[in-house]
C-alpha cells in the first residue's frame, strides 16, 4: 500500500512540475537573468562590507548594474521591498564607471567587459563586489563570475579580489563556488 | 519456631521489602520517564542543533540553486544513522534536495510547518533555511526514535536489574534487620507464652536492646515482679488459712485440753514454723502468775535451756504478759531490749522474737500462747494477725472442749440417774411382784407352821425321827417365810425389822451342806459328774450378829453358783476363818470372820466379775434370775460385811464373806416362856382362808381359848357386834388384812367403833411391809405377820390381855 501510494505521489509531483516547467524553460533568457538576479541580491547576503563602506546608517545598499541592463525588471522584481542590514535596495544602472561613486555591488555587464581593466582600476581600493557573467578567460579581478555549467548557473570567486577589496565572502558562499585566482591581490 | 512467630516476621519483610520495591518502582520509573523525556528533548534538541547546522550550511546551495552541494551538505547525516529523511525546500516550498540521495527528491511534496514534533514514532522538524534576516528555504527532517526506545529499553532492562538486585539486598537486608525487631518481640512474646503457661511469676523476660522495647520488657518484668508478690502474698494467705483450717480441724477432733495444746504446738513447730511454743493457763483466781501447761515437742531442749518445764509459774509483771492477759497480742520483737526476768529468759537463750497471744473466752484470758523464733524482728504483720486467728480459734475449741466435758458429764449423770431410777422401779414392780405372791406364800405356810409348832410342843410320844422331821420342816417353813419375805426386800439397804441373832457360822455352813446336797450330789451324780465338797471349818470361829436365816440364804447361793461353775465336776470348799488382829478402838468393827465358798469351775472374766452383782445379770441363760449374787450382796450390806470376789477364766472362783465378830458379851435371848400362863380369853378370829382358820383355830383351843372364828370381814363383824351386844364380848380380836369386800383394816373400824378399849391383832401376809414402812393402820393394837409363830402369838395376846384385863376381864375358862 505505502509504495503504491508513495507511487502515486510522486506521479502527482512529476506531473506539476512538468505542468509548470515547460513557460519558464520556454523563455531561457530571462529565466537565466532572473536566476542571476537573485544571485546578485542573494551576494548581499553573505558578503560584508566593511563599515566605511557606508556614509551614514541611512544610506541605502546599491546593487549597481555597470552597461546594458540584461535583467530587465527582474532584478528590480527580485530586490523589490528587500533590505539588506535594515538598508534599503537600491538599483543602480551605469554606464560609465565614472559615475559610480557609491556602490556596493557592481555587476559588470558583458558590454562593458572589454573595459574591465580600466573598470577595476578604478575600484582599486574600494569595496565593490564585482560580479561579472561574461564568457571568456581573461577575466581577472572580478570577485564573483557567474559561469553556466550543463544549464545551471555556477559561481566562480576569486577569494584574492575580494580581499583587496576588503570584503569578506561568507564561507558558505564559498562552498557551492568555485576558487578560483589565487591568494595574490 | 511457633506459628505465631511467623505472621510478625512475614509482616516485617513484607512491609520492607514492599517499602523498598515500591521506592525503586517509583525511582526507577521516574528515572526511566525523565531519562525517556529527557533523551526525547536531547534528542529533539539534537536534531534541531543539527537541522541549524544542515540549514546553515544549506543557505548557500539554496540561495545559489545548487543542489548538489545541498545534498553534500546533506549527505552529511550519513553520520546521524536515525535521521531517515531529510529534505531541503526552496522557499517557495519546492523540494531542493533530499537525503538519502538515493531516494527520489521529494518524498513530502510540501514541506510542513515549521517547528520539532514527534508523530506516528518519528520526531519530525522543520527548520527554516534563513540567511540573514532572509528566508531561503526550508529543512525538513525525519528522525526515527529507535535510540530513545532502545535508550528506554536499556533503561527499563537496568531498572529492573536494579529492582531485582535492590529487592534482594533489601531482602538480606531485611532480613537481618527484622531481627532486631522481631527477635526481642519474639523472645519477649516466648517469655510471656513461658510465664503464662508454667504459670511461673519468678521468671523474668530477657531484655532487649531496643529502647521501647527495653522499656516494654522492663514494665513487663515489673508487672511480673508485682503479679508474683501478689501471688506469693496470697500464697502464703493461702497457706496460712490452710494451716489454720489444719489446726482448727485436727483441735476440733480432740476433746482434751493437752492434746489441744500439743496438737496445736506441734503444728505451729512444723509449718509457721517456730522454734519455740508453749501455752500457759492463766487463772484469774491467781492474777500474779501464768502456769505452763504444755511445751511443745519440738521446743522441748529449748525449754530446758530456758528453764522452762511444765508447772512452771510464771509471775506476771510490768512485762509483756500483763498486756496479754488484759487480751492483747503482745510482740516482742527484740527481748533483748525488754528489761524482765521472763523475756530476758529468752534473750540468754536465744530466741529474740516473741509473740504472746491471749486465749480469750467471752473477753476473758484464760491462757496465752507463746511462741518464739531466733532472730530479732522474726514475725512480720501477717504471722501476728494469723497467730490472733489461731488464738481465737484454739481459745473457741478449748471453750468447746469444756462445754462438752460439761454436757458429757451432765448427760452421764442424767444416764446415771435414768439408770437407777429405771432400776429402782424394775426393783418396785419385782417388789411389788414379790408381794403378792410372799401374801399367798405365807397364807398357805401358815397352817404347816402353826401345826409344826403346835406338835413339837404339844403332842406326846413323838419318836425321835418324828421330831427330826417336825424341826426341819420347822426351820424350812422359816426360811420359805424369810424368803419370800426377802424377795421384796432385798435391795433395802437395812431392812428395819431384821433382827440381828448371834449366829455361828460352822453351824450354819453344816446346815447349808445339808439343805444342798440334792444339788451338789444327787444331781451331779446322775450325769456322771462327781463334785467333791470339802468343809473346812476353823475350830475357834466366833459368832457374828446377823440374820440366819440371810446368811443361810446366802451361802446355798454361792454353793449353787459354785456347782453350776463345775459342769465338768471339781472341788467344792467351804472354808470358814478367824482372822485375830491386834485389839485395839478399830479391830471390834473390822470384819475379821471370814465364809469361803471356793470351786475350782470356769471362773469369770474380768467383765462379768465387774458386772456379777448386779440385778438380773446372769450368766446361765434362761435357768438364771440374775438375782442371786444381788441378794447376796444385799445380805452382805445388811450385814456391813464385806464380800469379796478372786476368779479368772479357767482358773475357778473364790467368794469370801467377811464378818465383824460379834461383841465377846453375850446378849442372851430373853426367851419369854410360852404363854401356859395367860388367861383363856374369848377370841374372835376373822379370816377368809378356811385352812388358816382352821389351824389358829385349833392352836388357840389348843392353849385354852375360846376361839370363835369368822369366814370373812363382814362375817366377823357381825359376829363381834352380836357377841358384843349380846353381853359376851371378845376380849380380842384377831383378823386378817387383806380379805375380799371387807378388809381387816374395816373391821378393826368396827370392831373398835362397838368397843374401843378391845385390841385387835393384825394377821398378815403383807405383815413384814407393814412393819418395815411403820405404817400400823388406825384401830390396830398389833401386827403379825404369817406365818404366826405361836411364841409370837402367845406373847401379843399376853400383852395386849394384860392391858385391857382389868378393863374386861374375861372369866378363866379351862379347857384343855
Amino acid at each position: 500500500m505505502a509504495p503504491l501510494k508513495r507511487g502515486w505521489a510522486w506521479s502527482v509531483a512529476l506531473c506539476m512540475l512538468l505542468s509548470v516547467s515547460p513557460p519558464v524553460r520556454a523563455a531561457v533568457a530571462p529565466a537565466e537573468y532572473r536566476v542571476k538576479a537573485v544571485f546578485l541580491f542573494n551576494f548581499a547576503q553573505f558578503v560584508d562590507w566593511p563599515p566605511d563602506a557606508f556614509m551614514d546608517p541611512g544610506q541605502p545598499f546599491v546593487i549597481g548594474i555597470l552597461g546594458k541592463d540584461p535583467f530587465g525588471t527582474e532584478l528590480d522584481a527580485v530586490v523589490h521591498g528587500e533590505t539588506v542590514s535594515q538598508r534599503s535596495l537600491v538599483i543602480e544602472r551605469y554606464y560609465n564607471v565614472a559615475e559610480l561613486h557609491n556602490c556596493h555591488i557592481l555587476y559588470i555587464a558583458r558590454s562593458e567587459i572589454g573595459h574591465l581593466p580600466q573598470i577595476l582600476t578604478a575600484l582599486k581600493g574600494r569595496s565593490v563586489l564585482t560580479v561579472s557573467d561574461a564568457d571568456g578567460d581573461d577575466q581577472s579581478g572580478v570577485m564573483i563570475r557567474l559561469v553556466n555549467r550543463s544549464n545551471r548557473v555556477r559561481l566562480q570567486i576569486d577569494v584574492g579580489a575580494a580581499k583587496a577589496g576588503h570584503l569578506t565572502i561568507s564561507s558558505k558562499l564559498l562552498r557551492p563556488a568555485e576558487i578560483v585566482g589565487g591568494p595574490e591581490g | 519456631m511457633s506459628a505465631a512467630s511467623i505472621p510478625i516476621r512475614r509482616t516485617l519483610m513484607t512491609a520492607l521489602l514492599l517499602t523498598s520495591g515500591v521506592v525503586m518502582l517509583i525511582t526507577s520509573s521516574a528515572f526511566c520517564a525523565y531519562d525517556f523525556l529527557t533523551y526525547r528533548q536531547q534528542t529533539l534538541h539534537n536534531l534541531a542543533t543539527l537541522g541549524d547546522a544542515i540549514a546553515a550550511n544549506s543557505t548557500a546551495a539554496l540561495a545559489f540553486q545548487n543542489p548538489d552541494d545541498a545534498r553534500e551538505v546533506l549527505s552529511a547525516l550519513r553520520a546521524e544513522s536515525h535521521i531517515v529523511d531529510a529534505t531541503l525546500y526552496t522557499s517557495d516550498g519546492t523540494p531542493f534536495a533530499s537525503y538519502p540521495a538515493t531516494r527520489p527528491a521529494a518524498q513530502v511534496a510540501t514541506p510542513p510547518p515549521d517547528g520539532y514534533r514527534f508523530e506516528g514514532g518519528y520526531l519530525i522538524g522543520v527548520q527554516p533555511v534563513v540567511q540573514g534576516q532572509r528566508r531561503m528555504g526550508s529543512l525538513y527532517l525525519k528522525a526515527d526514535l529507535d535510540a530513545v526506545y532502545q535508550r528506554l529499553r536499556s533503561f527499563l532492562l537496568i531498572a529492573a536489574l536494579v529492582m531485582v538486585l535492590t529487592c534482594a539486598a533489601a531482602y538480606l537486608l531485611a532480613t537481618r534487620l527484622q531481627r532486631q525487631i522481631s527477635q526481642p518481640i519474639l523472645a519477649l512474646a516466648r517469655s510471656v507464652a513461658d510465664v503464662s503457661s508454667r504459670q511461673d511469676y519468678t521468671l523474668q523476660v530477657p531484655r532487649p536492646a531496643g529502647h521501647e522495647l527495653g522499656l516494654l520488657a522492663d514494665s513487663f518484668n515489673n508487672l511480673l515482679v508485682q503479679v508474683e508478690a501478689a501471688r506469693s502474698r496470697l500464697q502464703s494467705q493461702l497457706g496460712r488459712l490452710d494451716l489454720l483450717h489444719r489446726i482448727t480441724r485436727a483441735i476440733g477432733e480432740r476433746q482434751d485440753l493437752p492434746s489441744i495444746f500439743q496438737v496445736l504446738l506441734g503444728y505451729l513447730e512444723a509449718e509457721l514454723p517456730i522454734d519455740f511454743g508453749c501455752i500457759a493457763l492463766y487463772d484469774p483466781a491467781d492474777a500474779q502468775a501464768v502456769h505452763i501447761v504444755t511445751i511443745g515437742t519440738r521446743s522441748q531442749t529449748l525449754a530446758h535451756r530456758l528453764g522452762i518445764d511444765q508447772q512452771l509459774r510464771v509471775p506476771i509483771d510490768q512485762n509483756g504478759l500483763a498486756r496479754c492477759v488484759a487480751g492483747e497480742l503482745v510482740y516482742e520483737p527484740d527481748v533483748g531490749e525488754v528489761d524482765f526476768p521472763f523475756p530476758q529468759r529468752f534473750f540468754r537463750a536465744g530466741i529474740l522474737s516473741l509473740v504472746l497471744a491471749p486465749l480469750l473466752v467471752q473477753k476473758r484470758v484464760f491462757g496465752v500462747l507463746v511462741v518464739g523464733r531466733p532472730a530479732a524482728e522474726g514475725f512480720n504483720s501477717t504471722d501476728c494477725e494469723f497467730l490472733r486467728h489461731l488464738s481465737e480459734h484454739v481459745a473457741l475449741a478449748t471453750h468447746q472442749t469444756q462445754l462438752y466435758g460439761a454436757l458429757q458429764q451432765a448427760y452421764d449423770d442424767v444416764r446415771q440417774s435414768q439408770q437407777a431410777i429405771l432400776q429402782q422401779e424394775r426393783l418396785r414392780a419385782l417388789g411389788q411382784m414379790a408381794s403378792g405372791i410372799a401374801h399367798d406364800i405365807n397364807n398357805a405356810i401358815s397352817p404347816i407352821a402353826l401345826y409344826t409348832e403346835s406338835l413339837l410342843e404339844r403332842e406326846p410320844g413323838l419318836s425321835d425321827r418324828t421330831r427330826t422331821c417336825l424341826v426341819t420342816i420347822q426351820r424350812a417353813i422359816e426360811d420359805v417365810a424369810e424368803t419370800v419375805s426377802r424377795m421384796r426386800e432385798f435391795y433395802r439397804v437395812r431392812a428395819p425389822e431384821m433382827n440381828l441373832t448371834r449366829v455361828s457360822l460352822n453351824r450354819l455352813i453344816e446346815q447349808v451342806v445339808e439343805l444342798t446336797r440334792a444339788r451338789w450330789s444327787d444331781l451331779p451324780m446322775q450325769k456322771g459328774v462327781v463334785i467333791t465338797l470339802q468343809p473346812n471349818l476353823a475350830s475357834d470361829l466366833p459368832d457374828i450378829m446377823g440374820s440366819e436365816t440371810e446368811i443361810r440364804d446366802a451361802l446355798t447361793n454361792l454353793v449353787f453358783n459354785a456347782v453350776d461353775a463345775m459342769p465338768e465336776g471339781g472341788i467344792l470348799v467351804l472354808r470358814t476363818r478367824h482372822e485375830h488382829l491386834d485389839p485395839g478402838p478399830q479391830a471390834e468393827n473390822t470384819p475379821a470372820v471370814h465364809v469361803e465358798v471356793a470351786d475350782t469351775g470356769v471362773g469369770m472374766d474380768e467383765e462379768t466379775r465387774r458386772r456379777c452383782l448386779e440385778p438380773f445379770y446372769t450368766t446361765k441363760g434362761e435357768r438364771g434370775t440374775g438375782l442371786g449374787l444381788a441378794m447376796v450382796y444385799g445380805m452382805i450390806q445388811r450385814h456391813s460385811a464385806d464380800l469379796n470376789i478372786d476368779s479368772a477364766v479357767g482358773q475357778g472362783t473364790t467368794v469370801r464373806l467377811s464378818f465383824i465378830p460379834a461383841q465377846t458379851t453375850l446378849l442372851t435371848v430373853q426367851h419369854t416362856p410360852a404363854g401356859q400362863a395367860t388367861q383363856h380369853l374369848r377370841l374372835l378370829l376373822v379370816d377368809d382362808d378356811p385352812l388358816l382358820l382352821k389351824s389358829v383355830k385349833e392352836v388357840l383351843d389348843a392353849d385354852g381359848h375360846i376361839v370363835v372364828a369368822a369366814d370373812g370381814g363382814q362375817n366377823g363383824i357381825d359376829a363381834f357386834q352380836t357377841a358384843h351386844r349380846s353381853g359376851h364380848p371378845f376380849s380380842l380380836v384377831i383378823t386378817d388384812l387383806g380379805m375380799p369386800y371387807v378388809d381387816g383394816r374395816k373391821v378393826a373400824a368396827a370392831v373398835k367403833l362397838e368397843s374401843p378399849q378391845t385390841p385387835v391383832v393384825l394377821l398378815t401376809g403383807w405383815g413384814r411391809r407393814l412393819i418395815a414402812e411403820n405404817e400400823t393402820p388406825p384401830h390396830v393394837d398389833r401386827i403379825l405377820s404369817k406365818p404366826p409363830k405361836l411364841a409370837a402369838l402367845r406373847a401379843a395376846l399376853a400383852e395386849l390381855t394384860a392391858v385391857t384385863a382389868s378393863a374386861a376381864p374375861i372369866p378363866r375358862e379351862q379347857t384343855s
